[in-house]
């Protein structure tokens, strides 16, 4: 793996880390912080492989035939199929008490996506389209003025995972909503900031739609099931 | 569990059925050039272009290669592919599998010479960025990604 995206990963797995030690000693995890952190990792893991294999089939690349390509993740990862897999992963671990599971990954995923497009900054790549702002950034040698693009991502879920743990530690959210919350943040602020992304032909804007109205749906989902059930059901 | 590794084992299995790639022998042999007749090429562009050095026999190279056939679709910047310490046939059953219909113009550098000369080092894959003229903006080394490749192609056509 190139050496740049590797200090990316581990700038996205700290904040992980962070996040899930903060939130255990606030909130009534189901799980302890060390499980899910597992989970959270092995959740990366699959969603990076399948998220890769998605990238080579879609290029016309064959894994079988050239498995080492797997590897180069640089080479291109699909989001979407990398998102499905990493929520299958993480609820495949966490069946039984899935929703627990699932909301306490919520926000140390936030932080972590936060802390991967952050990440920009050991790998050089934070610079976005054009832009005449007084806080565009040049490449080096350029004249010309960017959006620091990924940086607004950073901030954006940065500051999205610090409300989740906030209201999940002054309320009792239902199970499942933050789940929803932060799906639907992950895939809003993709598509809000992919139009400033340079990219070849557009990025893969219809996942982050689909994604963010999947969260929606299930945020709305886990408040009108809180609502027909008893209090007691909703800890 | 087993259904879903079941599905994705036959999923893979249909995809290594299936290929864009043409037969090698439609592909021509690759010219042979000096870093003199690419920097009279680069010169006499009127376009940005982005050099690609590359071998068949590297797997990064394999990786990148979709992503600059399809950049290479792209109007207003040119895409030249230079090979580099490899022979005629892997070059040509590389461009028949991966590159067939990109329109990049591919030379053959069997010593590897040529990327040293513009330069850059003696590693595939590296990427070369030009303004009209010949003017040498950025080199890229190892994997490109779509999104330097896309900001650097701007930078390129802004210039």
């Amino acid at each position: 793996m190139e050496f740049t995206l590797l200090g990316a990963a581990f700038v996205a797995v700290i904040p992980i880390h962070f996040v899930l030690s903060w939130e255990a000693k606030r909130t009534n995890a189901a799980m302890c912080a060390r499980n899910l952190w597992d989970i959270s990792l092995g959740a990366v893991v699959a969603g990076v492989f399948v998220g890769r294999l998605a990238a080579m089939l879609g290029d016309g690349v064959n894994p079988l035939t050239h498995p080492g390509d797997i590897l180069i993740i640089r080479g291109g990862v699909a989001t979407g199929p990398a998102t499905i897999a990493a929520i299958a992963t993480a609820a495949w671990f966490g069946r039984g008490v899935l929703w627990p599971v699932l909301d306490g990954l919520a926000a140390s995923a936030l932080a972590g996506l936060a802390g991967w497009h952050a990440g920009c900054l050991v790998r050089g790549t934070c610079l976005g389209t054009p832009s005449g702002l007084p806080w565009a950034v040049s490449q080096e040698g350029s004249a010309v003025g960017r959006h620091p693009v990924e940086i607004y991502a950073a901030v954006l879920l940065i500051a999205a995972a610090v409300v989740l743990v906030w209201s999940r530690m002054k309320w009792t959210l239902p199970p499942g909503a933050p789940t929803g919350i932060a799906l639907a943040v992950a895939a809003g602020v993709r598509l809000i900031t992919e139009p400033l992304r340079p990219s070849l032909g557009g990025g893969p804007v219809w996942w982050y739609v689909a994604g963010f109205a999947a969260g929606i749906a299930t945020a709305i989902w886990a408040w009108r099931r809180a609502g027909t059930q008893p209090a007691s059901d909703t800890s | 569990m087993h259904r879903i590794i079941t599905l994705l084992a036959v999923a893979l299995i249909l995809a290594s059925c299936s290929g864009s790639s043409v037969d090698i022998s439609e592909v021509p042999e690759l010219p042979t050039t000096t870093a003199e007749d690419i920097n009279a090429l680069l010169a006499d562009s009127d376009e940005p272009v982005v050099v690609n050095v590359w071998a068949s026999w590297c797997v990064p190279c394999r990786s990148e290669a979709p992503l600059l056939a399809r950049a290479a679709e792209q109007d207003g910047v040119a895409f030249i592919g230079i090979n580099v310490r490899d022979d005629q046939g892997g070059a040509r059953g590389f461009i028949a599998e991966f590159l067939s219909d990109a329109p990049i113009d591919h030379y053959f550098d069997s010593p590897g010479d040529i990327p040293v000369a513009l330069g850059a080092t003696r590693g595939v894959p590296i990427t070369l960025f030009y303004a009209p003229g010949g003017e040498l903006v950025r080199i890229h080394s190892g994997v490109i990604d779509e999104r330097t490749l896309a900001l650097q192609i701007d930078e390129i056509k802004a210039r």
